[in-house]
């Protein structure tokens, strides 16, 4: 993961705990809720005026094969550090598969453009050192949303501090390599977001308090990928 | 030849038989053991998305099919009272009744919104597990007729609950995020933001519905 979203979320979390008094008890844990309101405001307007056009513009004329080509390659990036993670968190299977994955869609899957690997038989999972924490214990923190970057409460951001340093990518010298950085983060937001553009739309069109959806949205969904689609804890 | 032709008939029926008796079986006996909740999904949720599949209904006679269809298969009063938090204890019957109404057309807009997504694709039931003796999760997939391999179906789950001896669906979840309980996070922060006014609620939502169904036309 690029350093860019890491060093963002490390500064951020930092700031907010300098400048926020003691929090009092929160149902929601989200005792920066006014400055998390207010960076989530600035947030849309980034959307409505940067990611959604730009995610609109890739949508209707970049065509789909090179579209798919582009997710594929940015996910195969990411497998060593989906690999070190199915390791960390005792998944043998998984990280069997993950190995295989990236073997077979680097090599017959053109560096990653194709996903070669599923075609066989080797379906794709995400992990993240984010999970790695929660399935050992450490809990989430008090949640928080970043500057372009949406939710990112402490266990992920300091989960994409480690991820990045499982990127093989980051070893590999090139000229201008913050720029490479940026790029490739810049290209996974905006693939995300082109492919979610219905989705989020009507998401914001039915809510009374977006922000309040996100965050419920968030913390269920990560909360199904540290449990793996098992059953619900007890209300 | 005689006894040529009787042995070669006699084969034929009972390559026949077994033929009828395998026939017999196959359709008699279901793919896995299904328990109630696991039926109630797999025969009603597919009936749902036959009427948003049906191409030769106009779009207000599909909109009316499925909210019908939608009113059988969920209770929403259920929904809209647990959506309410902590601020159903202090709202007032008629408040309470009056939200219930409100509640009712935002969920059936927002709902055929959802499940038009699905449309065209049909339901798999993989599973279920109980929550406590009158609850079940039941748990299916969307498998798209244009993807029969994907390795990643849709994962949509349904939590059927025994309301006075009648399934009813009470929320619903896809990819592991459950309906019901989003809108509670919302509801509750907008009531939390507006000191508890249900009244306030309820209009918006009312709004939030007529957008809702302005973006369906």
């Amino acid at each position: 993961m690029p350093r860019v979203r890491t060093a963002a979320a490390l500064l951020a979390a930092l700031a907010l705990g300098a400048c926020a008094s003691t929090p009092g008890p929160d149902a929601n844990n989200d005792p920066y809720e006014s400055t998390n309101r207010e960076i989530f405001h600035f947030d849309q307007k980034f959307d409505q005026w940067m990611l959604e056009p730009s995610a609109e513009y890739y949508d209707d004329y970049v065509p789909q094969g090179i579209r798919n080509g582009a997710h594929n390659i940015l996910s195969n990036l990411n497998q060593p550090a989906v690999f070190v993670n199915d390791v960390l968190q005792g998944e043998p299977k998984n990280a069997g598969e993950t190995i295989a994955r990236f073997t077979v869609n680097t090599t017959l899957g053109l560096a990653g453009a194709f996903d070669t690997a599923a075609r066989l038989g080797l379906p794709p999972h995400t992990n993240d050192f984010g999970l790695t924490l929660a399935k050992w214990g450490v809990g989430e923190g008090p949640y928080l949303v970043l500057p372009m970057l949406g939710a990112d409460p402490p266990r992920d951001a300091i989960g994409q501090a480690a991820d990045f340093a499982f990127d093989p990518t980051i070893y590999v010298h090139l000229k201008a390599h913050i720029w490479w950085a940026v790029g490739r983060e810049y290209l996974t937001i905006l693939d995300t977001r082109a492919r979610n553009l219905d989705t989020v739309n009507e998401i914001e069109r039915s809510s009374l308090d977006y922000y309040a959806t996100t965050r419920s949205l968030y913390r269920q969904f990560r909360d199904n990928q540290i449990h793996n689609d098992k059953p619900p804890p007890e209300e | 030849m005689v006894g040529i032709k009787h042995d070669v008939f006699t084969a034929g029926l009972k390559a026949a038989l077994m033929a009828l008796i395998l026939a017999a079986g196959l359709a008699a006996a279901p793919a896995r053991a299904a328990n109630p909740a696991e039926m109630f999904i797999a025969q009603n949720v597919q009936r749902g998305l036959v009427i948003l599949n049906n191409k030769q209904l106009g779009k207000e006679e599909r909109r009316s099919q499925f909210q019908a269809f939608l009113l059988g298969l969920t209770d929403i009063r259920v929904i809209a009272d647990y959506t309410l938090g902590q601020y159903r204890r202090g709202a007032s019957p008629a408040d309470m009744a009056a939200f219930e109404d409100a509640f009712k057309d935002y969920a059936l807009a927002v709902y055929q919104t959802y499940f038009d997504k699905f449309s065209g694709q049909t339901l798999q039931v993989t599973g279920s597990y109980p929550l406590d003796p009158d609850e079940t999760v039941v748990k299916t997939v969307m498998i798209d007729p244009a993807k029969p391999n994907d390795p990643n179906p849709l994962l949509v789950n349904f939590r059927v609950a025994n309301e006075g001896g009648r399934p009813a669906v009470v929320d619903f979840s896809v990819s592991g995020v459950w309906l019901r309980e989003t809108e509670r996070s919302d509801f509750t922060s907008y009531l939390g933001q507006n000191s508890g006014n249900i009244p306030a609620l309820i209009a918006a939502l009312k709004t939030k519905t007529e957008q809702e169904r302005a973006s369906a036309r």
